[in-house]
Order: C-alpha cells, then sequence, then structure tokens
C-alpha cells in the first residue's frame, strides 16, 4: 500500500542501505506531498532513524538516491530542518537553552559570520513557540528530558526551514507536552511546511498523523492514515513484536472489528 | 626574587604558550578528545624529525609542515582505527601515538649523524635558555628571543583562529551530526582544529616540551571547568589560569631552583586538585546539604 504522488517535496528512490553489508534498509521507494504532518512508524530496528539520517545525507546509502524540492540535499541544506534523537548529544555541554537555539540559525549565517541581534531574535520567537521563553537563559545541563526535548524542536523552528526531520522528538516527553507539540506541528504543515516524524506511540499517531509511513527493513505502507492505518498493515509492519502486539490489538479494539472474525 | 628582563620574558612566553594551549584544550575536553591532543604532541615527532632532515635546520617551515600532516595524520590513523577496524577509542589512541613516535624515536637515531636533534629538548624543553636564543636580522639587529616570537605568532594565531570559528567550533563540538546536517563541515572543522593542535605542539615543544604540552592542553580547561559552565567564561577563566601558572611557575621553579616548565606544569596540578576537592562531591565534604555539581558527573 504505497502511495506515489505528483510533485512531492521528498522523493526516495529504490534506497538500500547497510551497515558492514547487513542491510538495515531494503530498496525503500516512496514520495511525500507538501504541507503534511509525517509518521514513520515501525518497530525498533526497522530502520526509521537509518532512513532520516539518510535523508539528511548523513549516511551513504549503498544504492538509490533522494531528491528534496527536486533537488540533491546538498543544494537544498538550508531549506531542510533535523533534530536529532536527544540522547546523540551531551547535555552537560556549557551553554544555555538561548545559545543552542540560536544554533539553527547557523546553516543560513555561513562560515565566519557571527549570530546577530535578527537570530537572537529568530531563536527567541522559536522559544516561545515551544513555550519556552522562560528558560532561554538556564544552562542546557539543569533542563529536564521533556524541556531538552523542546529546545531541541526550537532549534529546528529556528532553521525557518520547509521540510523538518524528527527522529523520536516525543521520546520521554509527558503527554501534556507531547500534544502540545503535535498542535504546533499541525500547524506548520498547515502553514505548507513538510514535518517528518519517527514516533513509537500508535494511538498518538493515529490522532495526529496525516500521512503514515510504515517500515520494518522494508517499505510496508506509505500513504494518507485512513487508507494506511489498517489491522492488516499495522501486522505486517509489527508482526511478531509482541509488546507492540498488544498496542495493536488495543487498536483495533477501539476500532470496533474482531481480528477473530476476520 | 626580581622582576628583571629575562624573568618578564620567560613568564610572557610561558603564559603565550599555556594560553594557545588552553584554548585549544577547552574544545579538545568539549568534544572529550584531550587525549587525541596528547597523541597529537607525541605523533608529530616524526614529522619534526623529517622536516628537520629535509631542511637541515630545527627552525624551519618544513618542520612546521612535517608536524602538522603527522598531527594530521595521526588523527586520520585514530578515527580509521576505531570506526573501520573498530578498535576502542582509548585504545586506537595508545596504539597511534606509541607506534608514531617510536617510528620518530628510530628516525633520530638513523638520522643522528645528520640532525642535531636533542630528544631532550624535544621531550622536555628548557625554556629557561630562551633569553639566550636570540633572534638577530642578518643586518645584526637584536630583535629579542626567538622563542617569545614563535609563541607569540602562536597565540596570535590560536586566538584568530578561535575568533574566527568560535561558533563553528562550539556546534561541531555540541552536537556533530546537527552541524553536518545544516550544512556547516564537522569533519573539516575538526581537521582544522587537530591542524592548529599539531602547530602548537610543535611551536612549544622548543620551550615546554611534547610532554608538557599535554598538560597545558588538558589541566587549566579541566580545571576551569569545574569552576564555570558557560563557554565563554570557561575561556577566560583558562586564559587566567594560563597567565597564573606562568608567574607562579616560574618564581617556584627560581626559588628551588629546578625546572621552570616541570614547575608550570605541578602549578597547574595543584591547581586542579585544589579546584577539585572545592568543587567536586566529596562524600565527606558537604553531607546533606551538598550541592551536586554536573562537571564531575561527565
Amino acid at each position: 500500500m504505497i502511495t506515489q504522488v505528483p510533485h512531492p517535496v521528498l522523493e526516495v528512490h529504490d534506497l538500500t542501505v547497510s551497515y558492514d553489508q547487513h542491510p538495515v534498509l531494503w530498496n525503500v521507494d516512496l514520495s511525500l506531498p507538501a504541507g503534511q504532518l509525517v509518521g514513520i512508524l515501525g518497530p525498533n530496528g526497522a530502520g526509521k532513524s537509518t532512513l532520516i539520517k539518510s535523508i539528511m545525507g548523513l549516511i551513504q546509502p549503498t544504492s538509490g538516491f533522494i531528491k528534496i524540492f527536486d533537488k540533491p540535499i546538498q543544494e537544498v541544506r538550508t531549506r531542510i530542518s533535523y533534530v536529532p534523537q536527544r540522547e546523540s548529544v551531551d547535555w552537560n555541554f556549557p551553554a544555555s537553552v538561548l545559545d543552542v537555539v540560536v544554533m539553527g540559525t547557523y546553516g543560513k549565517l555561513g562560515l565566519f559570520r557571527r549570530p546577530g541581534k535578527k537570530e537572537v531574535q529568530i531563536a527567541q520567537d522559536a522559544l516561545e513557540q515551544v513555550g519556552m521563553s522562560a528558560f532561554a537563559k538556564r544552562q542546557i545541563s539543569e533542563l529536564s528530558g521533556g524541556q531538552q526535548q523542546r529546545v531541541f524542536i526550537a532549534r529546528a523552528l529556528a532553521q525557518q526551514a520547509d521540510l523538518y526531520l524528527m527522529d523520536e522528538p516525543f521520546a520521554g516527553v509527558d503527554m501534556a507536552t507531547e500534544t502540545a507539540i503535535f498542535q504546533l506541528l499541525q500547524d506548520m504543515a498547515r502553514a505548507g511546511k513538510t514535518v517528518l516524524v519517527v514516533h513509537h506511540d500508535i494511538h498518538s499517531a493515529m490522532n495526529f498523523f496525516e500521512w503514515v509511513i510504515m517500515l520494518n527493513l522494508h517499505l510496508v505502507a506509505s500513504g494518507p492514515k485512513d487508507q494506511v492505518m489498517t489491522e492488516e498493515l499495522l501486522r505486517k509492519t509489527y508482526g511478531g513484536k509482541l509488546n507492540l502486539l498488544t498496542q495493536v490489538t488495543d487498536l483495533i479494539r477501539k476500532q470496533d472489528f474482531n481480528p477473530l472474525k476476520s | 626574587m626580581t622582576l628583571d628582563t629575562n624573568a618578564l620574558l620567560i613568564i610572557l612566553t610561558g603564559a603565550l604558550i599555556a594560553i594557545s594551549c588552553g584554548f585549544l584544550g577547552v574544545f579538545l575536553l568539549l568534544r572529550k578528545m584531550s587525549m587525541t591532543g596528547d597523541a597529537i604532541s607525541h605523533a608529530v615527532l616524526p614529522g619534526i624529525v623529517i622536516g628537520f632532515f629535509v631542511s637541515g635546520s630545527q627552525r624551519s617551515l618544513e618542520v612546521i609542515i612535517g608536524a602538522g600532516l603527522l598531527g594530521i595524520l595521526s588523527t586520520l590513523m585514530i578515527d580509521a582505527l576505531r570506526k573501520k577496524a573498530k578498535v576502542q577509542l582509548d585504545a586506537s589512541i595508545g596504539i597511534t601515538f606509541t607506534l608514531l613516535f617510536a617510528i620518530g624515536i628510530i628516525l633520530i637515531n638513523l638520522f643522528a649523524y645528520k640532525v642535531d636533534l636533542d630528544q631532550e629538548c624535544v621531550l622536555y624543553g628548557e625554556i629557561a635558555y630562551l633569553p639566550i636564543d636570540l633572534w638577530i636580522t642578518p643586518s645584526g639587529l637584536n630583535l629579542g628571543p626567538r622563542i617569545t616570537w614563535l609563541a607569540g605568532l602562536n597565540f596570535f594565531l590560536v586566538t584568530g583562529f578561535i575568533y574566527l570559528l568560535f561558533k563553528e567550533l562550539s556546534l561541531t563540538s555540541f552536537d556533530e551530526h546537527f552541524s553536518s546536517a545544516i550544512g556547516i563541515p564537522a569533519k573539516g572543522v575538526n581537521m582544522a582544529l587537530m591542524s592548529m593542535v599539531s602547530y602548537t605542539t610543535v611551536s612549544s615543544f622548543e620551550s615546554v616540551g611534547a610532554i608538557l604540552v599535554v598538560a597545558l592542553l588538558v589541566v587549566p580547561p579541566s580545571t576551569a571547568y569545574l569552576w564555570t559552565k558557560s563557554l565563554i567564561p570557561l575561556l577566560r577563566l583558562t586564559a587566567a589560569l594560563g597567565i597564573l601558572i606562568a608567574i607562579l611557575g616560574y618564581y617556584l621553579a627560581y626559588w628551588i631552583d629546578s625546572s621552570i616548565a616541570g614547575m608550570m606544569v605541578t602549578v597547574a596540578g595543584v591547581l586542579f586538585i585544589g579546584s577539585a576537592l572545592i568543587k567536586g562531591n566529596w562524600p565527606l565534604g558537604h553531607r546533606g546539604t551538598s550541592h551536586s555539581s554536573p562537571a564531575f558527573d561527565s
């Protein structure tokens, strides 16, 4: 169930990625429309982060290619933003919240140029959007996990990009914050931005995403939520993973169909 | 205890070297690469010998270039061992710098008849001879101690480097992936930093020696990091410590008639231990009301 779209913002063609000859992504081929909030679902080790990193050009694919806004990534880097996993950095780094968010503007600034008033203003607006203005001067080592995550999202916002790639932005975030951030992402999508989110929770995925990519080494599905969030495709994606299967049955119960009958 | 010109020159030179090393050391520390600085300072030896052999002079550009190339080579080798051969970082550092250093020793022995390179000098340095090693132009003009000029040039270049690339250095130290993602070349910035470390090592080895350069790269930034959690104050404090170390090191060495470079590093070590005693989480120290210091967690 893979829906291809005309005039995509992002196209991935026959992408295969392997680490030490061990494939982690196999023949992924998809395209995404603009202005959508897109969820990437799949069990652990399905290649979700690898897909994001390949799109960002941080990993060399074994084969295949990627086009963003119909161009190779190198030509459009300033239009793409990236939120890495929170654990990928050391939060003891001596910097304030504002320092980190200003880093989002560095790509557009280019080499040697220093951030000025304009960049600080952009960063402060981004902090406002994620509800972290009060923490601007705080050292990042003094933040909670959810606050760190919001700082990373603010940094991405400060980039003022058109395509956002977020690697598990909701890991360690409480429900209230998750809903607030989801609403922010929905607003961004409505404003024409495309937002790709690696996500774990199928329930909130049902509620918030408009387009869903399901991944398990292979691409299982890519299309509008209503068409791809089916029992069959979820089973195909998570098949065999017990604890996740429970979540799937929860979902099925919610949707009012009985797997034993079908 | 006097403040004559010689004392002033030695202190000035020591402070310039300590600040240059400290500034670079701050970024090595933040990248958790302090021991890479150690590796570079030893791995440059074959480059120095080859540069010396090619040019026939210890004071030539070839020596600096040779050392710079070897410094970059050692960084690449450490990286390759770690990523391609899957060797632990500490082990790959140990393998790389001992191998290159040993090759340097063998080269010194092989070329010993042609190269007047004092191993003692490379390893330990002697800042005390600085006032008699003058830079005299062909026309006979005495411009003062050569090593002070070298240290000044080094200080100027290191400070300029950090000033120009401050934004890139801090971003790549904090989040390498993000910086690559937004188009700031993390690998290039890293190579530039490693080149500066190599150059600084060579420029300083005559005065403080290759071993003691390591101490200046690691100890003052680590001490400052115990006291502050912001980058700019961290750099300022590191510089202040560098000056303090040079002054105290000189006078204490003068007082007990010992090695100035050795005393500088001893002072640095004592300052670090003192700071660690004050700022660390010692179980006996502030029981009950202890404020945890995140610096010690990492």
